[in-house]
C-alpha cells in the first residue's frame, strides 16, 4: 500500500471514528516504515480536521466527534511513547481544564468544546459535569494547564464561574491561567463582569477563542 | 404499572457500565441501527411532515431503542432497563384526563391527536427565563395569568435574593424558590386566577431540596413540578428524589425531556426517536402526568430551527397516535421581544406543535437566557395562534410553517434580542408600549391575511 493510501486510510478511519481500525492501520503503517509523526500529521489530523469542519456544517454531531476523539487518544497512547523515543514530541498548541460548573449536570455543550479543543491541538482534561471550584483550580495546578474552561447553563449556576476566579485569586495564581466561560446562561457582559478573559457564545465558539487567548501569551510568563 | 421502588432498586441494583461507554457503546450504536432499521430520514422540505406510516415508525424505533438501551442513573454508574411489557403496561396505564388547577381554573389536560380539533393546551408565561427583580416577577406572572387562553403558568426564574445572586444549591436558592411560589401565587391573585395552576415548579429550582422548599410554601398538589431526565436519557439521584418527594407530596409532575439536536442523539431523525423514546420514561422513572419535550438545537439554542420543527413535529405524531401521555411542548426563540422575528419564531414550532397533536408552553425569549427579555405578548400570541390552527391539516401548517422560516431563518444565528420587559412595558400599568401593541397588530395581521389563521380576540392591548 502507497503511503498516500495508508494516510487516507487513517484519516477515514479517524473520520468514522473507528478505533479498533485505527489502530490496526497504524500498526501496518509502523511496520511499512511509516514515521510515528507522519502517521499523526499526514493521516490522522487531516482525518481530525474533516470531523471539524463537517461539525461546523451540521453534517456530523457530537457522536462522531467523541468517537473520532477518543480513536485518536487510544492512537496517541501508541504512538507518542515512539515520537519520545525519537524526541520528535508532538507540540500541543496547550492544556485545558474542562467542566461543568458545580450544581450544574449539563454535559451537551461541555463535550462539544472538548471535542473541538481536541480536534484543534488541544490536551484537554475533562472534569465533567458538577464540578467544584477548587477541582478545575487543582487539576489545572497538577497539570500545569493554560486554560480553564469552564460551562454553566443556568442562571444560578452562572456564579461558580465567578468563584473559580476567586478561588484563583484567593491563591495568589490568577495570573496562571486564562479562564475561558460559556454555556446557554451566559454572555460577554457576564464575563466582564467577573473578569473572565473570554467568553463562548457557542460550544463551536470554544475553539477558535482557546487558540485566540493562547496565542496572545500575556499569562504564565513562565510558560 | 412497576412501582417507583423498583425503578429506585435498579438504579441501585442495576448493571454497572461508566458513563462514556453508555454514551458510546449503548445509546450510539443502538440509535443509529434504530435509526437505519426503519429507515427514518431527514426532509428539510417538510418541517411538519404528514406521514403517519413514517410516524409509526419512529414510535416503533423509540420502543425498541428504549428497551435495548435502558435509562443510565449517572450516581450509580448504573443502566435501569426495562422490559417490553414492562413498557406496554405502563403505557395502558398512563394518565388520562389528569386535572390541573382549582377552582374555576381547574380543567382536564386534554389528549390531542395529529389534526385534532380539540383545543390545545396553552401554558403561558415566561418558561423560567431569568428576571432581575421580584417587581418584574410578580408583574408578569399578573399578565401572563391575564391571557384568556391560558390554562396554566410557566414562571420565570428569580436571579437574585435582595440583591445577591441566587447560588445553586445555598441557602439562597431555597430562599429564592420560596419567593418564586409565593410572588407567583401572588400574582395570580392580582389577575383573578388563584386557582390557575403553576406547571414549572420551581422556575428559579436547581436541587431537590429547592424544589421541595419552593413547594411547601404554596404549592398545591394540582400544581406540577417540572423534573427532568438529562443529556441523554440519564437521571441522578437528585432527579429522582424529586420525583420521590412530589408522589409522597400527592403532586404533579410536568417530566421534562430537553433532546439536543447535535447532541447524543446526533441530527434530526436520531433526536425525534430519542424524543419519542422519552415518553414511557416519564412514566416509568418521573411518574409524569405529562411529557414536557422541548428539543433544542446545539448551536442556535432555540427550538425554532427547521430540523427542530421536524423532530418535535414528528415526533408528536409518533407519540400522540401511540401513547396516551399528553404532550405539552415548550418552545425557545432567538429573539426577543418587541421584534418580528420573536412572533413567527413562536408561530413556526407552535404551528408544527399543535397540528402533531401537541399542546403548548410559550415560552423562553431570546432562547430563556437573558435577564428581563420576556414579555406577556409571545405567549398571548403564541395561544392565539395555537387556537386558530386546531383541527389544520398538517400539510397546510406545512406550508405556514415553510413560509414562516422563510421569514426568520436567515437571522437565527444572530437574532435581535430586543428590548426588556421593562422597556416595552410599562411595569406600573401592566400595558405595552404603543409601538409594541402596533408591532403585535402587524403581526395579527399578516398572520391572517398571508395565511388565513383566524386569531381569537383574546388580547387585552388590542
Amino acid at each position: 500500500m502507497s503511503n498516500e493510501s495508508t494516510y487516507e486510510q487513517l484519516s477515514a478511519t479517524i473520520i468514522a471514528g473507528d478505533k479498533d481500525t485505527l489502530l490496526a492501520t497504524i500498526e501496518d503503517a509502523l511496520q511499512e516504515g511509516i514515521s510515528p509523526s507522519d502517521i499523526i500529521e499526514m493521516g490522522m489530523h487531516p482525518g481530525m480536521k474533516e470531523i471539524g469542519e463537517r461539525f461546523a456544517r451540521y453534517e456530523v454531531f457530537l457522536p462522531e466527534m467523541m468517537m473520532a476523539a477518543v480513536a485518536w487518544e487510544g492512537a496517541m497512547k501508541i504512538l507518542e511513547p515512539k515520537l519520545s523515543a525519537a524526541g520528535t514530541e508532538r507540540r500541543k498548541v496547550g492544556r485545558v481544564v474542562l467542566g461543568t460548573v458545580k450544581d450544574d449536570i449539563h454535559s451537551i455543550g461541555k463535550n462539544i468544546v472538548g471535542g473541538m479543543l481536541k480536534i484543534s491541538g488541544f490536551e484537554v482534561f475533562d472534569l465533567g459535569i458538577d464540578v467544584t471550584a477548587s477541582a478545575f483550580v487543582a487539576k489545572a495546578e497538577e497539570v500545569d494547564a493554560d486554560i480553564i474552561a469552564a460551562s454553566a447553563l443556568m442562571s444560578t449556576t452562572m456564579p461558580q464561574q465567578k468563584s473559580i476566579i476567586e478561588h484563583l485569586e484567593g491563591r495568589g495564581i490568577r495570573n496562571k491561567y486564562f479562564v475561558l466561560v460559556g454555556g446557554a446562561a451566559t454572555t460577554q457582559e457576564w464575563a466582564d463582569s467577573i473578569n473572565a478573559d473570554g467568553y463562548g457564545r457557542t460550544a463551536g465558539d470554544a475553539a477558535s477563542l482557546a487558540l485566540k487567548v493562547i496565542s496572545g501569551k500575556k499569562k504564565g510568563a513562565s510558560k | 404499572m412497576i412501582s417507583f421502588e423498583t425503578v429506585v432498586e435498579r438504579a441501585l441494583t442495576g448493571q454497572i457500565c461508566s458513563e462514556q461507554d453508555f454514551d458510546l457503546e449503548v445509546f450510539v450504536p443502538n440509535l443509529r441501527r434504530m435509526i437505519d432499521k426503519y429507515a427514518i430520514k431527514y426532509d428539510p422540505e417538510n418541517p411538519v411532515p404528514a406521514d403517519d406510516e413514517l410516524a409509526d415508525r419512529v414510535w416503533a424505533a423509540a420502543m425498541e431503542f428504549l428497551s435495548d438501551t435502558g435509562v443510565y442513573c449517572a450516581d450509580t454508574e448504573r443502566i435501569i432497563r426495562f422490559t417490553n411489557d414492562e413498557i406496554e403496561q405502563a403505557l395502558k396505564g398512563g394518565p388520562c384526563g389528569v386535572v390541573f388547577g382549582e377552582g374555576k381554573d381547574a380543567k382536564a389536560m386534554p389528549r390531542r391527536l395529529p389534526e385534532d380539533k380539540t383545543p390545545p393546551w396553552c401554558s403561558v408565561g415566561a418558561g423560567g427565563s431569568p428576571v432581575s427583580s421580584e417587581w418584574n416577577l410578580l408583574n408578569l406572572v399578573k399578565a401572563y395569568a391575564e391571557n384568556p387562553l391560558g390554562d396554566s403558568i410557566t414562571t420565570p426564574s428569580l436571579t437574585n435574593v435582595d440583591g445577591q445572586m441566587i447560588v445553586a444549591g445555598s441557602p439562597l436558592g431555597i430562599e429564592g424558590a420560596i419567593r418564586t411560589t409565593l410572588l407567583s401565587r401572588e400574582g395570580l391573585r392580582r389577575a383573578g386566577r388563584p386557582g390557575m395552576p403553576i406547571v414549572n415548579g420551581i422556575a428559579s429550582a436547581v436541587r431537590s431540596q429547592e424544589h421541595i422548599a419552593g413547594h411547601r410554601f404554596g404549592f398545591r398538589r394540582t400544581d406540577a413540578l417540572e423534573i427532568g431526565t438529562f443529556h441523554e436519557m440519564k437521571v441522578d439521584f437528585d432527579s429522582l428524589n424529586k420525583v420521590a418527594y412530589s408522589l409522597a407530596a400527592g403532586s404533579l409532575i410536568f417530566a421534562e425531556n430537553g433532546v439536543i439536536l447535535g447532541g447524543l442523539s446526533g441530527g434530526p431523525a436520531g433526536t425525534a426517536v430519542v424524543t419519542a423514546a422519552y415518553n414511557p420514561v416519564d412514566l416509568l422513572i418521573l411518574r409524569g402526568a405529562v411529557q414536557h419535550p422541548f428539543p433544542t438545537h446545539f448551536d442556535i439554542g432555540t427550538t425554532s430551527t427547521r430540523d427542530t420543527i421536524w423532530a418535535r413535529s414528528l415526533a408528536n405524531q409518533a407519540i400522540t397516535r401511540n401513547s396516551p401521555v399528553p404532550v405539552v411542548n415548550i418552545g425557545y426563540a432567538g429573539a426577543g421581544p418587541m421584534t418580528k422575528m420573536i412572533f413567527y419564531e413562536y408561530a413556526a414550532w407552535v404551528i408544527g406543535a399543535v397540528v402533531s397533536g401537541g399542546s403548548i408552553e410559550v415560552g423562553g425569549s431570546a432562547r430563556g437566557v437573558v435577564v428581563d427579555y420576556t414579555s406577556p405578548v409571545e405567549p398571548l400570541f403564541a395561544s392565539e395562534v395555537a387556537h386558530a390552527v386546531a383541527g389544520m391539516s398538517r400539510r397546510e401548517a406545512n406550508r405556514i410553517v415553510v413560509a414562516l422560516l422563510e421569514k426568520y431563518e436567515s437571522q437565527l444565528h444572530h437574532p435581535p434580542t430586543g428590548q426588556r420587559y421593562q422597556e416595552c412595558f410599562d411595569v406600573f400599568t401592566g400595558t405595552p408600549s404603543k409601538e409594541f401593541i402596533e408591532l403585535y397588530r402587524q403581526v395579527r395581521r399578516e398572520m391572517t391575511e398571508q395565511f388565513g389563521l383566524k386569531l381569537q380576540h383574546a388580547s387585552l392591548y388590542l
